[in-house]
């Protein structure tokens, strides 16, 4: 686990070097398009991350197995995490391209409605009930919250929309360079998840390991 | 389970009805928000048909999380819930029978919103009416069916309409819309007659309807 992250930090410095050396400087927006190469795999990867909440919280509700429920949570706060810095490198761009902090076009809504309802998810953890139970309603939520997410998509497409079109249209206008750097910056984030997933992983099953000998229930 | 859903239902609106003070409260924070966002106008101003529709839609969430918080505190009180569970009943016919239950009250507390609206926000129905009683009855089922089956999660918690809001709004946004560009289309907002949205309405009502008939089992009976 630890390589995964190791590996995945040594190609965001590679990542971060195409960003500044090979990626050219965007005619309209200058230097300020560069945050598009951490916009972007933020986004995927907080997408992701909630991907994997549904299919976990799926697998424990057939297999009750805990493994699946610390796998959800811990994807969810990942993804939860992610899709703040995507709202903040949001924010910030759409100021400096758009001249306005906010607007509301449909990525940018989903990315926040994703936080509201996945920030709920994680409230859920504190609620005071027996833990099996609690474990099934937040594996509820997490199946419930992303059979919402295409719906919160089209809805506010339907509503309005300027946001860039995705880098996999040929209307994209992305250099060779700039297509180049984004997909390494994919990967490089993707290495950097994985370490972290599974990271937090090993640390929330020590944590019910260690809870466990507190109750007297553990095995020496 | 249809007949089961049915005595549930009217079990609900009785009890409901009898009580009268969790109607009463309703009514009264619906008025009570449309009012307020009415003073935010102006002596003389008439409310953007946008506008007017988002505070119908918001003015309803609110009722809505409170009416399904205390539908599923009905049987808190002596334990009567396990009476329900202990029923020959399937326990989707329980999310059935409390969805009726918060539709008919839901649509009562609108009849009421809908009246606020004309006199307080100056905005009454003048085109694509039509569309927009679909779209109400088609917004209000995708709406109640989600609420009920996040409501029943909340219940015992001490903070449950606080937690309800805070799970189900996010939930209910792309339905919200919906009910808003419809609504506004027959408060007269310039535009296309917003058929779409009544499309995209009914796909929420049955990706939802599906998800509560497999998942409410899970929520209401996990613990019992």
């Amino acid at each position: 686990m630890p390589v995964l992250a190791l590996a995945g930090g040594l190609a965001m410095a590679v990542a971060q070097w195409l960003v500044f050396s090979h990626a050219p400087i965007e005619a309209q927006m200058k230097l300020t398009q560069k945050i598009f190469y951490l916009h972007l795999p933020l986004a995927w990867w907080a997408l992701i991350s909630f991907t994997v909440v549904f299919a976990a919280s799926i697998a424990y509700l057939r297999t009750k197995n805990p493994r699946w429920e610390i796998l959800a949570d811990s994807a969810a706060e990942i993804g939860v995490v992610f899709a703040a810095l995507v709202l903040a490198t949001g924010v910030i761009w759409s100021k400096a391209a758009w001249w306005r902090w906010w607007v509301w076009e449909h990525r940018l809504t989903t990315t926040l409605i994703m936080w509201f309802i996945y920030s709920a998810y994680l409230v859920l953890r504190g609620l005071d009930m027996p833990k099996e139970r609690r474990a099934a309603i937040k594996a509820v939520l997490g199946i419930v919250a992303f059979l919402d997410v295409p719906l919160v998509f089209f809805a506010t497409r339907l509503w309005e929309s300027n946001h860039p079109v995705g880098i996999l249209s040929a209307k994209d206008g992305l250099e060779p360079e700039m297509r180049l750097t984004i997909f390494a910056c994919l990967a490089a984030l993707g290495l950097f998840w994985g370490g972290l997933l599974l990271c937090r992983c090993r640390v929330a099953r020590l944590e019910e390991r260690l809870a466990a000998f507190g109750e007297g229930k553990g095995d020496y | 389970m249809l007949r089961a859903a049915r005595l549930i239902a009217a079990k609900d609106i009785l009890l409901t009805a009898k009580r009268g003070s969790a109607l009463v409260q309703v009514i009264l924070l619906g008025f009570l928000l449309v009012v307020l966002f009415s003073l935010s106008l102006g002596s003389t101003a008439k409310a953007d048909p946008v506008a007017a529709a988002a505070v119908f839609w918001l003015a309803s969430a609110f009722c809505l999380t409170i009416l399904s918080t205390a539908l599923f505190s009905l049987e808190e009180t002596h334990k009567a819930r396990l009476g329900l569970l202990l029923a020959p009943i399937p326990a989707q016919a329980v999310w059935l029978g409390k969805s009726m239950a918060a539709l008919c009250l839901l649509l009562l507390v609108q009849a009421a919103l809908l009246l606020a609206s004309a006199i307080f926000l100056g905005r009454h129905w003048t085109g694509h009416i039509p569309i927009a009683l679909a779209g109400l009855v088609l917004v209000d089922l995708g709406v109640v069916g989600l609420a009920s089956l996040l409501a029943s999660l909340a219940r015992g918690q001490a903070v449950r309409e606080s937690l309800c809001s805070l799970v189900v709004f996010p939930l209910l946004l792309p339905q919200f819309l919906a009910g808003v560009r419809m609504l506004a289309a027959a408060y007269g907002a310039e535009g296309p007659p917003p058929t779409d949205w009544l499309g995209f309405a009914a796909a929420f009502d049955a990706i939802f309807t599906a998800a509560a008939l497999v998942l409410f089992p899970v929520i209401y009976g996990g613990d019992a």
